[in-house]
């Protein structure tokens, strides 16, 4: 079902309304020979058809006129917002608008009520004008940027996987060795929000403690991977602090938690992986995908870049001159199988075989020693990032030599010690046998 | 007497209910033909077909545009055939062009049909059509507004303004549904009428707006046979006669509307389709009101003078236009009652009008009626069509 939020549908002789909600102001239509404000604004002016019109910047002061609660059997692209107050509000400059009311609770909305104007960006062309109490003791949470940039969202209770509420940590697969991350919010196509930024991080630093995990593999739940960050947090990037740290803070360190896990991550792209969504692929270790999943970067259609480490893992992961189109196209409907062609996925599998086939490849890779899977992660982490190759070499060389002395590989060794022949004659009938599989 | 020369000498109707079974074309033959029976004709008398549109079903829509009714129903004296879309207010207009056929010679009698199958509407598509129908796409529905939502924001202003309660209100529903309990084509016939208690215990849906003071959506046909004023006299049949009209545009979008121009609109309107008709507001006998919600009815009762202001949800509180009451009001208990059936429940309206007035609605049977007051209403509440219509003689 269709979750998109529905924007705007412009008129030519609106487009000026909308791009002057982009920088916070609210225009009025203005008939310039029969002085009427015209709402909804008009090709000509409906009272004398005069083509002479301009607008007016709104004070952004109004009063409210009437409003609702809207608690139920609203469309499912509005579920989420439930409950929400719908509201018409009489502007100082004549006109009347329906709008929402923000930053209030619905107990203490009134007819009459004094509110002003704050802007929701809700598309790159647009923002909605929504209306907050102008009495500031009656706003659930101040936009004043000063006070939110300090603001920093808490979680009351210690995070544990119990009390997870955006993401699902689960031990599982044969023997208990694979650890399942599934980002959970299947209504908002996974999007990232703060809490579920937190849960990550904590997931990814938990599964660290559990020595038989070897591998992880991240998902997400219902019928998208991920699809970036979750506009909700949208308004509190409006702080110039807020913003540095949504990057910094919880970008990095979902990207920290994730490479420096050591664990081999398998990330299992299930539908749509987009904008922040695809970084977080981007600082896993292996991706595959459903043929059907749509991917791409998104963020340079609001004028920025991706900012989870998309501009620094895409170049990284595939050739050059592919990873700038991605990220200068700004598509998001890339298919995994054009990904694939473009040299960045691991592997792609069609729709009905999904599943099956990546149980395989995790069955597999998780039968490995863990130890071994933890150093490999590392020691190719290190080569890839640029060393020179005697420095890689030496990483390798030296990762493998503490390897072979760890010691649960001390203990394999101690019977092919005692019996020299064992290993190869072992090797011999090992390789016999997975001949004859083929 | 007025200038209207409109008669409707025929109805015919299915029960309002849920009929996923039922083909919308099955309830067409069914409606069209107990009309055409009802009215005492011949299939070959029917010289005009002007349907209703029905809402959210474009197959339909396109078959009935193009002719398929008459074919269907095998009408070899039809000469022509059109749709007619105008929302809730549609069955208005069919009635009006069928008027003109009649008027300008085109057609002697005229068959006006409408059906409307919600249940085998796809979920998707209805929930589509609901949210965007009198709902702009601009500068109202990127906020997450709903049908019930503007709605609730009427009612809520008007609550403020007129000082009405939230029992009052829900008394509006209590009303509706008694007279729907009455009436067999209702999906509430016979069942329980909800107390005040009842109505407000319902779950909010929007505030102030419960469930039970929302419309329940159905499945629904029914069919008018009409013909001129002279031609019923002739025929000596049962027959409801239109004697005034007048109507008023208000504007598509409730955010537009101002409340001043709709009460202004409701008495002016009013007060000359009862000036058409030479009847005074004393002598109608019942107040078929069509306002698909509960706040329209005490806003336009007081508002046309038939209570003190801020009096009307008393009215409905006391039992006065409940069956038996002094104001007989809304005699199959509009969209509440009825169940939303589309453009239909106008036309279910007219449907009753007609009924009382040829002294067939039954249990609801207003005594002696002798003129009715109809009125309907299209879209978020773009307009208001006030008739007036009397007993054949």
């Amino acid at each position: 079902m269709d979750t998109q939020k529905p924007t705007p549908v412009i008129q030519p002789w609106t487009k000026e309304f909308w791009k002057a909600t982009q920088q916070g102001k609210l225009l009025v239509q203005h008939c310039k020979d029969c002085n009427s404000k015209i709402f909804f604004p008009k090709k000509v002016c409906p009272e004398c058809w005069s083509e002479n019109l301009n607008w007016i910047e709104s004070t952004g002061k109004a009063k409210v006129y009437t409003y609702t609660e809207m608690i139920d059997m609203v469309e499912p692209k509005f579920m989420a917002d439930l409950p929400y107050i719908i509201a018409m509000v009489d502007l100082d400059e004549g006109i009347r608008m329906t709008t929402r009311i923000v930053n209030c609770k619905s107990e203490d909305v009134a007819i009459g009520m004094d509110v002003e104007v704050v802007f929701q960006e809700i598309s790159p062309e647009c923002s909605l004008p929504v209306f907050q109490p102008t009495d500031i003791s009656l706003r659930i949470k101040t936009t004043d940027p000063k006070e939110t940039e300090t603001k920093v969202p808490e979680f009351e209770t210690r995070l544990q996987p119990e009390n997870y509420q955006a993401i699902q940590y689960e031990i599982g697969g044969k023997n208990n060795v694979v650890c399942f991350i599934t980002l959970n919010r299947p209504d908002k196509y996974n999007a990232i929000n703060r809490r579920m930024a937190a849960e990550l991080i904590d997931a990814f630093r938990r599964v660290r403690e559990i020595p038989a995990v070897g591998v992880v593999v991240l998902t997400g739940a219902g019928k998208a991977f991920c699809t970036g960050g979750d506009l909700e947090i949208f308004p509190s990037l409006a702080g110039h602090q807020n913003s540095l740290n949504w990057l910094s803070h919880e970008g990095l360190d979902v990207q920290r938690a994730i490479t420096s896990c050591e664990k081999v991550v398998i990330c299992k792209i299930n539908g749509h992986c987009l904008a922040g969504g695809l970084e977080i692929a981007l600082a896993c270790d292996l991706l595959y995908a459903g043929e059907s999943a749509k991917m791409g970067t998104t963020e340079i259609n609001m004028g920025i870049l991706p900012g989870w480490g998309g501009t620094a893992r895409l170049p990284r992961s595939m050739p050059i001159f592919r990873a700038r189109e991605i990220i200068f196209s700004g598509r998001k409907d890339y298919t995994a199988r054009e990904m694939y062609d473009m040299g960045l996925l691991t592997r792609v599998f069609k729709d009905d075989e999904f599943e099956f086939q990546f149980e395989k490849v995790v069955n597999n890779i998780a039968s490995k020693k863990p130890i071994a899977l933890r150093m490999g992660k590392e020691i190719m982490a290190r080569s890839v990032d640029g060393c020179d190759i005697e420095t890689a070499l030496a990483v390798e060389r030296n990762g493998i030599q503490w390897l072979t002395y760890s010691p649960d590989i001390q203990s394999v060794m101690d019977q092919f010690r005692a019996s020299p022949d064992q290993l190869t004659q072992q090797q011999k009938q090992q390789n016999i046998r997975s001949d004859a599989k083929k | 007497m007025g200038k209207k020369n409109l008669a409707i000498i025929g109805v015919g109707e299915v029960p309002t209910g849920t009929y996923p079974d039922r083909s919308q074309w099955d309830i067409i033959y069914e409606t069209s033909i107990q009309a055409v029976r009802d009215a005492g004709i011949h299939k070959n008398d029917v010289e005009g077909v002007i349907a209703v549109a029905p809402q959210a079903q474009p197959q339909l829509t396109a078959e009935i545009s193009f002719g398929k009714i008459p074919e269907e129903l095998g009408l070899k004296g039809c000469k022509d055939v059109c749709i007619c879309n105008a929302g809730g207010a549609s069955t208005s207009n069919c009635l009006r062009l069928a008027e003109q056929m009649i008027e300008s010679n085109q057609a002697k009698i005229v068959l006006i049909p409408h059906v409307t199958v919600h249940s085998t509407i796809p979920i998707p598509d209805l929930i589509n059509f609901f949210a965007k129908a009198g709902i702009d796409l601009q500068w109202e529905y990127p906020y997450g507004t709903t049908y019930n939502g503007i709605i609730a924001m009427m009612t809520r202003r008007y609550m403020h303004e007129s000082g009405t309660t939230e029992e009052e209100m829900a008394s509006v529903v209590v009303s509706l549904r008694k007279w729907a309990a009455l009436d067999p084509n209702s999906i509430f016939y016979g069942k329980e009428v909800p107390t005040i208690e009842k109505v407000l215990s319902s779950s909010m849906v929007s505030s102030p707006l419960h469930k039970r003071e929302c419309n329940v959506l159905a499945d629904g046909g029914a069919a008018l046979v009409v013909t001129s004023a002279e031609y019923a006299k002739q025929m000596k049949c049962p027959a409801a006669c239109k004697l005034g009209e007048s109507s008023r545009y208000f504007s598509a979008f409730t955010t537009t509307r101002s409340t001043e121009r709709v009460k202004e609109g409701f008495r002016d309107a009013t007060d000359e389709a009862l000036a058409d008709a030479g009847v005074s507001k004393e002598e109608i006998d019942i107040w078929n009101v069509y306002l698909a919600y509960p706040v329209g009815h005490p806003m336009f009762m007081e508002t046309i003078g038939l209570c003190k202001p801020g009096q009307a949800g008393k009215m409905f509180m006391e039992g006065h236009t409940w069956p038996g009451g002094r104001m007989p009001w809304a005699t199959i208990g509009d969209a509440i009652g009825r169940g939303h059936t589309g453009s239909g429940v106008s036309m279910a309206t007219y449907v009753e009008t007609a009924r009382q007035l040829m002294g067939k609605a039954g249990a609801r049977q207003v005594k002696d009626a002798e003129y009715v007051f109809q009125n309907t209403s299209g879209g978020s509440g773009m307009n208001f069509i006030a008739t007036v219509w009397g007993r054949n003689r």
